[in-house]
């Protein structure tokens, strides 16, 4: 951990979840996704919620981010307790505080990489001229900045997933939640990504939590978080 | 205050809208093409319709009954020269009420014999020059017309010279009352036989000229006597005001609009606007039907993406104004191009259907046998208003279903 993590973990965790259980209903049979997950995460460290499938690291990953909702238990993110939201109060929680990296991608067809990188600042009501200039800035700091123009049907596979990384940075969000980012690149294109999330927790000083069963990202994160049937089995910030 | 970030992300909205539009070009062309022909036939056919209307409005008012016409008390019970009016009284309208001509006439029914048969007419007395406003400015006349209102032969229809088995030249009798009530029987010469675009003219009026008619019929109590004083106005607009104006100046005639002279004529006309009406609310209903189904395939094709935003933080609003954006793009190109298709279409049409195999069922309706079309601004812009709002309609349920579900469900799919 970094001088500036050590600091930041005598202050308010960014995320803060207590006994969450999800369930969910399979026809008549109830299927216990989480049971009782007690997870808190500092600012600046970069985490790894790993276990097979099934385990429940999505899961918890989604509930995080305000994608899915829990049966029980709290959750609080940014110091946003999201137990009693409603669905548009997640999604203006999403959109101000949670930057999202999705293993598809999940780039907008018919927008450029700039444009893409710009959605989210347009959303946020950011005026055009400091839009341009922070996507801008976004794509460069993740080696872009020629491609701006670049539908993504005209990017590899890597170059897309840097264009997500760039759109989920992009409004200096209070935690980036990453849900198996590398699950569809080559081994290269894994490292060098690794990398850059890499450099941005550690540079940036940028929370960062990914779902994940691959051994290398784990060996990238700073803090592995084993799950196993809906429940934390491992954490290494406690065993460390 | 004007709130620019919402324009600005409206203005967002509507490129994208736009690019995914272009997408799905191949998809979205046959829907296009769809709404086109839609839009195009029922174009096509409200100008039919409107034409139609508008053919038996003309011939409502240029079949001698004009856009109003004022005549002595009585004249409607007993149209005979006994209830007649001066041609002297003085008759004028503000100028604010433009006029296209007026005319005068003698007009009483007569029965005129040639020496193979006899039949029932109305005899016309009138100044040619004034008959610009009716439809004798349309006759095709075979031998003569009518010098001016002095001359005393007399112009029959076609169909009538048929009838009577007579020609141009030949002299046939007609009895009509006079003004002391008393039969008058003349001969008359045939100066011309016209052929009129509706048959039932050529079958039913016989002129001659105004002059010659009031010395023939006699009336020493009234100078220059006419039974009815007929007026067409530039605008059919202009008709109330006009019928108002000129019972207020008269209250001792009866001041009649052709409404109420031809009321069957003037139903139909009003019912053609309540038949476009439905006609265009059935052609529309099926056109959405169809919309809305593909539109949901189009809405559910964009499931995932659609959750993709909703993760990412887009508010339900957006995404619905999104949605709705663009399935009302498709919309407006596939109006815009049927409204120009329907233009075309009419255009192409040229002068219009004809419709003289069925002259006699065309007649019975107060049309002539020419159907033209007639495009009007105010139906162009009605179809196309509606038309998008039909869009919106119809884009609005596809994308309430898909924004139902939710973003994590949305992006798994």
């Amino acid at each position: 951990m970094t001088d500036s993590q050590q600091n930041n973990s005598t202050t308010a965790p960014v995320v803060a979840c207590q006994g969450v259980q999800r369930i969910y209903q399979q026809d008549t049979v109830p299927v216990y996704a989480l049971r009782g997950a007690d997870l808190t995460i500092n600012a600046g460290e970069f985490v790894s919620l790993a276990g097979p499938s099934g385990s429940g690291k999505s899961t918890l990953l989604n509930v995080i981010g305000g994608l899915d909702g829990f049966d029980a238990g709290s959750v609080v993110v940014g110091g946003v307790d999201l137990g009693g939201l409603n669905a548009a109060e997640l999604a203006e929680m999403r959109l101000r505080n949670v930057g999202f990296v999705f293993q598809a991608y999940n780039l907008i067809p018919v927008l450029t990489a700039r444009e893409n990188v710009e959605f989210i600042l347009q959303l946020q009501g950011t005026p055009s001229q400091e839009r341009r200039e922070r996507a801008n800035i976004a794509l460069q700091r993740l080696g872009l900045g020629d491609l701006g123009d670049r539908r993504p049907g005209e990017l590899s596979g890597g170059q897309q997933q840097r264009v997500a990384i760039a759109r989920a940075i992009v409004t200096e969000p209070v935690l980036l939640l990453a849900d198996e980012p590398t699950a569809n690149l080559d081994s290269k294109t894994t490292e060098e990504l690794l990398g850059l999330l890499r450099d941005l927790n550690q540079q940036q000083g940028m929370t960062i939590v990914t779902a994940t069963h691959d051994p290398i990202v784990m060996s990238y994160t700073s803090r592995q978080v084993a799950m196993l049937d809906g429940e934390i089995h491992q954490d290494s910030a406690s065993a460390g | 205050m004007f709130n620019t970030s919402l324009f600005s992300t409206l203005a967002m909205l509507f490129n994208f809208s736009l690019r995914n539009i272009v997408r799905y070009r191949r998809r979205n062309f046959f829907l296009f093409a769809a709404i086109a022909v839609a839009v195009g036939g029922t174009t096509l056919s409200n100008a039919l319709i409107r034409g139609w209307q508008v053919d038996m409005l003309e011939t409502a008012v240029s079949g001698l009954t004009g856009h109003i016409k004022l005549q002595a008390p009585g004249f409607a019970d007993d149209p005979s020269l006994q209830n007649a009016f001066s041609s002297l009284t003085p008759i004028s309208l503000d100028d604010q009420v433009p006029i296209l001509g007026f005319a005068q006439r003698i007009n009483i029914p007569a029965v005129i014999s040639s020496e193979r048969e006899t039949r029932g007419v109305a005899l016309v007395g009138v100044d040619p020059a004034n008959e610009g406003i009716s439809l004798y400015r349309d006759f095709v006349i075979e031998g003569e017309d009518l010098g001016g209102p002095e001359d005393g032969r007399l112009l029959i229809g076609k169909a009538l010279a048929e009838t009577l088995q007579t020609r141009v030249g030949r002299r046939v009798v007609v009895i009509m009352e006079g003004a002391d009530g008393k039969s008058r029987e003349r001969g008359y010469r045939i100066a011309g036989v016209f052929d009129a675009p509706m048959k039932v003219s050529e079958e039913l009026l016989v002129f001659t000229g105004l002059e010659a008619m009031q010395a023939a019929l006699g009336n020493a109590e009234l100078s220059a006597p006419i039974t009815e004083w007929s007026l067409v106005l530039q605008a059919e607009e202009d008709r109330g005001v006009a019928q108002r104006e000129l019972a207020a100046q008269h209250p001792q005639l009866v001041v009649k609009d052709w409404r109420e002279m031809q009321p069957q004529v003037a139903e139909i006309v009003d019912l053609v606007d309540a038949t476009m009406a439905i006609w265009f609310f059935l052609i529309m209903s099926a056109l959405t039907f169809g919309l809305v189904n593909t539109l949901i395939a189009t809405v559910m094709q964009r499931t995932r993406e659609l959750g993709m935003l909703r993760a990412l933080g887009m508010n339900q609003g957006l995404l619905l104004i999104q949605v709705v954006m663009e399935c009302v793009g498709i919309m407006v190109v596939g109006v815009i191009a049927g409204l120009l298709l329907g233009v075309a279409m009419v255009f192409g049409l040229g002068d219009g259907i004809d419709l003289s195999a069925f002259s006699e069922s065309v007649e019975a309706f107060g049309m002539s046998t020419i159907l033209k079309p007639v495009l009007t601004l105010e139906d162009l812009l009605l179809f196309g208003g509606l038309s998008v709002l039909v869009g919106v309609f119809a884009s609005y349920f596809p994308a309430r279903r898909a924004l139902k579900i939710s973003p994590l469900m949305a992006m798994n799919r």
